[in-house]
Parts: structure tokens; C-alpha cells; sequence
């Protein structure tokens, strides 16, 4: 792809914009709010961090020592929430703002008022979640599905969820309806849908997913909040309601949720990939197929995290079929980006290492997404530490590891400088080994029957515990180095040039770096 | 004098077959390099989404009757 623009970015003068604090709040403009998403993001990858941690405290040896186990549940819960809404999906958001605009040659969002009503929605949610710890009875503790009965039972804090929910998931819905409008309406001139990066493609899909399913999650809550005050039985079997009613709508959401979390990170590996291959992707149109193709299953698999609730037979073996369907376009998708380093002139910068680490570790949690797929396993299997180990493939070694490299990719761009790439490589080197050491050993106290979501454990968990404590510590402390990274790479270091990585193809390479404050005004052509 | 215009250009529309194929090679998420830059020029949005959903009510279908079939 070729862009020439006749628009000169010597100088800035259009960046007259308040200073201060006031600029972060009234900003329009798509830079800006890309910004502040990825560091509440990553603020809230913190605090869920150190919920995490305060589990694997008490998880490194059998017996109850630091927490009473109603807290226990209620860190479970508290890290999964914030995790999922706070931390991996504002983080893709935040990179949405920044890069569809610069990668698509617009100058803004369409709605850049919107855009930032948002963002700023987030912070009150964060202050619901964060403070519900200190209401009566605490913070809600009916696990990140907040499954009925547990969720019509708890305090205060359940309500204080739910009103976050209801608020993130308005701020969700909007975030996708600008990211829609903007894809559609806003390309440059000669840039076909077919020609767009895959990031922008992974992103229209994914936007189209949140506007089908966080109505669903505010509908699933707001049932709770009426069961709960307004005297409903939705979900009371007493009152003639269902309580499994609750799950079948959680999951309609829940599963469509995992591919919004995990479809954008396959957009920037196949952003990252050809770059350091320095070979244009490969099967670019079966890598647009097997997206929509992902995007279209993922909503008729819900019933797989339900298989022990009880369904008939011929259920269960269609949502089994049905997700084992899905390995298709996903494998489709990793066979690609390995055909694409096929032969390439490949180096491995730091990006290049997270992309490579996804590959390789998100297969295997797409692997045990397939043992997971058979019924007679899963129930087996269902609510131990297998699961948990799978998810957490694919959650932090799938999106967490494309979210890193995604930031090591574009941060030059960002700020104009390069990072400490010595420092960038250790980073992930210590982030891989750990996140292992963390969760392999859980797929084996898990297949040995540890159940999820327990402070306390018999004694023959023991060892796998300790492990995966000493792996979550080492995990947690290597994220301190990579914010180390990025902040160094804020305040100075070597000038990047405009186009940061020899292979790297796109608009966004195009404009100096770091990205002025106005992009694109006068519209590239794409020949 | 008579002014030789070019003829405009006009891809012709796909048909149904085709508009199916493309769908099915999607589902399976492979797709030719050139049947894919055919089916840019001649396939229009509506179709495909409508052919989309008509494929996933399909899908679902025949895996419905496939696992009666089975439990039968």
C-alpha cells in the first residue's frame, strides 16, 4: 500500500489545546483519549494484580492464613471483574482510539464528544467496583459470572457491580458505535474495506460483537437488581423463576465477551507479525473470513461453560460440535501467521517476541479450550484448576501478551522515542517464564481435582500451590519493569523515525513521530 | 463531430450460487487469492450479510439434525 500526502508536519501550531489537568478532561481528540484508556487500563491491571497476588497468598500453602474466606471470594470475584472490564478491554479500546484513525486516514472519530463522555464514564465504574470492598459486607463475592442465586443474596456491594456494569457497558456501547461509524465512513480516499489493516478489521468486528452483547449483560443485571429490590423472581425458583435462566443469559454474553477480549489481539499480531517477518500477511482475505467466521460461532456455543447444569443429551452434543468448530478458523488464523514468517527475514525485537509468544502460548490455551469442549471431560474438569489454567492462556498469554506487544510495536510512534529494547526484551523473557511457572503447574492440580475458587486445599495441591505463588509474585514484580520501560520512553531516549520498523506497512508510518496532535486533515489517497 | 466516450465499466452482480460460495469458504475461513478479488468487485455488503445469516441458520440446522440423528 502507497499513501502520499501533500501536507507538511514540520510544525504544530494546531495543537493549541488546554494544558493541565483540563486537557485530560475536555479533550475531543482520538490521541488523547487512546491515552487515557491505556493508562486506566493499565492503573487497573494493577489493582486487579494486586487482588491476584493477595490469592496466590494465601494459595502458597494449605490452611487459612492471611484471609477469611468470604474475602477470598470476594478478591476472586473483584480480580475477575476488574481483569476482564477494567483492565483487558479498555486497554483495546485505548489502542482503537490511537491507531483506527492513523491506520484508516482519518483525522479523528466521528464522534469525538462522545469519545470522550466514554472514556470518562470509566474512572466512576472503577470507583463503584474498587470501593464496594468497603460496604457492609464487602465487595460482591459471587465470582466474575455473578451466577444466581449468590448475586440475589449478596449486600450492597452487588449493587454497586451491578451499577458499574451497567456503566462500563454503556461506555462499551458507544466506544463500539463511534469505532463502527468511524471504519465505515471515515477511510481515506482509495482505502477499500479489503485493503484496511487487519487491526481495523478485527476492531469492526469486535465493535459489532459489544453492540450485540453488552445488552444482553445489562439485562442479565438489571433482572438481579430488580430480583433483588423490586420484589421479581426472575431468577428465584420460589417465586416461579429459574435460576439457570441466569446462566444461559450470562454466557450469552460471557462467551461472545471472550472473542471481544482475544479478536483485537489477533489484530495486532497480524499487525506485528509481517512487520518483523518483512512480509506481507499471509492469506490476508481468509484472515478476514476466519474472523467474521469466529465472531459468527461465538454465539451459538454459550452452553459449553454449562454442560454439569444438566441439558439433554442431543444440547450438549450440539454446543460440543459447535465449539469444536471454532478450533477451525482459529487454527486457520495460526496457520497463517506461521506461513507468514515462513522464509521471511524475521528479527526478533521485542513486539516480534510477544506476537511470537502469543503464537505459541495462546495455541496452547486454545488447546485445552478443545479438551475442555468434549462434555464428558468437562464435567470432570468443570470449576477446577484446569480451567483456570486455560483461561488464563488465553486471557493474559493471548490478550495481555498482544497488548504488550501492540505497546512495544507503536510506542515510538507515541512518543517520538524508542524504548530501552534490552529492557523491552527482558521484560518479556521474565513475563513469559513466569507467566508459566504461574499457570502450567495449574492444569496439573487442577486434572488432580483442585477445585477453583477455594482459599483452602488438601494437602496433596501443596506443591503445585507454591509453585504457582512463586510464579505469580515473579509475574507481578516483571510488570514494574515494564512500566519502568514505558515511562523512561515517555521522557526521552533515542529520536524514532517516522517509520519505526523497516517492514512495517500502513498510514500510521507515514506521519512523523511522535504522532502530531492533528493527524490526516488533508485525507491521504490510498493507491 | 461524435465524441468516443469510454464505456463505464460495470462489474456484474454475483448470483446466489456465488455470493454462497464465498460464504461457505468464509465459514471455513480459507479463501483463493484470485476467487477472493473476484468476489470484491461483484459481491455486494447486503449480500453477503444476508447469505451470512442464511448460513448460520444452516449451520445450526444440520447440526441439529446431526445430533438427533446421533441420540436418536
Amino acid at each position: 500500500m502507497e499513501a502520499a500526502h501533500g501536507h507538511g508536519y514540520g510544525h504544530d501550531e494546531h495543537a493549541h489545546h488546554p494544558s493541565g489537568l483540563m486537557r485530560w478532561v475536555t479533550t475531543t481528540n482520538h490521541k488523547d483519549i487512546g491515552t487515557l484508556y491505556l493508562w486506566f487500563s493499565f492503573s487497573m491491571f494493577i489493582v486487579g494484580g494486586i487482588l491476584a497476588l493477595m490469592l496466590r497468598a494465601e494459595l502458597f500453602q494449605p490452611g487459612l492464613q492471611l484471609w477469611e474466606p468470604h474475602f477470598f471470594n470476594q478478591l476472586t470475584t473483584m480480580h475477575g471483574l476488574i481483569m476482564v472490564f477494567g483492565a483487558i478491554m479498555p486497554a483495546f479500546v485505548g489502542f482503537a482510539n490511537w491507531q483506527v484513525p492513523l491506520m484508516i486516514g482519518a483525522p479523528d472519530m466521528a464522534f469525538a464528544r462522545m469519545n470522550n463522555w466514554s472514556f470518562w464514564l470509566l474512572p466512576p465504574a472503577a470507583i463503584l467496583l474498587v470501593t464496594s470492598f468497603f460496604v457492609p459486607g464487602g465487595a460482591t463475592a459471587a465470582g466474575w459470572t455473578l451466577y444466581a442465586p449468590l448475586s440475589t443474596q449478596m449486600g450492597p456491594g452487588m449493587d454497586l457491580a451491578i451499577f458499574a456494569l451497567h456503566i462500563m457497558g454503556a461506555s462499551s456501547i458507544m466506544g463500539s458505535i463511534n469505532i463502527i461509524t468511524t471504519i465505515l465512513n471515515m477511510r481515506a480516499p482509495g482505502m477499500t474495506l479489503m485493503k484496511m489493516p487487519l487491526f481495523v478489521w478485527t476492531w469492526l468486528i469486535t465493535a459489532y460483537l459489544l453492540i450485540a452483547v453488552m445488552p444482553v449483560l445489562a439485562g442479565a443485571v438489571t433482572m438481579v437488581l430488580t430480583d433483588r429490590h423490586f420484589g421479581t423472581t426472575f431468577f428465584n425458583a420460589a417465586g416461579g423463576g429459574d435460576p439457570v435462566m441466569f446462566q444461559h443469559i450470562f454466557w450469552f454474553f460471557g462467551h461472545p465477551e471472550v472473542y471481544i477480549m482475544i479478536l483485537p489481539a489477533f489484530g495486532i499480531v497480524s499487525q506485528i507479525v509481517p512487520a518483523f517477518a518483512r512480509k506481507p500477511l499471509f492469506g490476508y482475505s481468509s484472515m478476514v473470513y476466519a474472523t467474521s467466521s469466529i465472531a459468527i460461532l461465538s454465539f451459538i456455543v454459550w452452553a459449553h461453560h454449562m454442560f454439569t447444569v444438566g441439558m439433554p443429551a442431543a444440547s450438549q452434543l450440539f454446543f460440543m460440535y459447535a465449539t469444536m468448530l471454532i478450533a477451525v478458523p482459529t487454527g486457520v488464523k495460526v496457520f497463517n501467521w506461521i506461513a507468514t514468517m515462513w522464509k521471511g527475514s524475521m528479527t526478533f525485537e521485542t513486539p516480534m517476541l510477544f506476537a511470537c509468544g502469543f503464537i505459541f502460548v495462546f495455541s496452547m490455551g486454545g488447546f485445552t479450550g478443545l479438551v475442555l469442549a468434549i462434555t464428558p471431560i468437562d464435567i470432570q474438569l468443570q470449576d477446577t484448576y484446569y480451567v483456570v489454567a486455560h483461561f488464563h492462556y488465553v486471557l493474559v498469554a493471548g490478550s495481555l501478551f498482544a497488548i504488550f506487544g501492540g505497546v512495544y510495536y507503536w510506542l515510538p510512534k507515541w512518543t517520538g522515542h524508542m524504548y530501552n529494547e534490552t529492557l523491552g526484551k527482558v521484560h518479556f523473557w521474565l513475563t513469559m517464564i513466569f507467566f508459566n511457572v504461574t499457570f502450567f503447574p495449574m492444569h496439573f492440580s487442577g486434572l488432580a481435582g483442585m477445585p477453583r475458587r477455594v482459599p483452602d486445599y488438601a494437602l496433596q495441591f501443596a506443591d503445585f500451590n507454591m509453585l504457582s505463588t512463586i510464579g505469580a509474585f515473579g509475574f507481578g514484580l516483571s510488570q514494574m519493569l515494564f512500566l519502568y520501560v514505558v515511562v523512561t520512553c515517555i521522557r526521552g531516549g533515542a529520536k524514532a523515525p517516522d517509520k519505526v520498523w523497516e517492514g512495517a506497512q500502513g498510514l500510521e508510518w507515514t506521519v512523523p513521530s511522535p504522532a502530531p496532535y492533528h493527524t490526516f486533515e488533508i485525507p491521504p489517497v490510498v493507491k | 463531430m461524435r465524441v468516443v466516450t469510454e464505456p463505464e465499466y460495470k462489474p456484474r452482480k454475483a448470483g446466489p450460487l456465488e455470493v454462497a460460495k464465498a460464504v461457505f469458504w468464509s465459514f471455513l475461513g480459507i479463501r483463493k487469492r484470485a476467487a477472493h478479488e473476484k468476489d470484491a468487485v461483484t459481491i455486494k455488503p447486503v449480500q453477503v450479510i444476508v447469505a451470512g445469516i442464511i448460513g448460520a441458520v444452516i449451520f445450526v440446522l444440520s447440526l441439529i439434525m446431526l445430533v438427533r440423528y446421533i441420540t436418536s
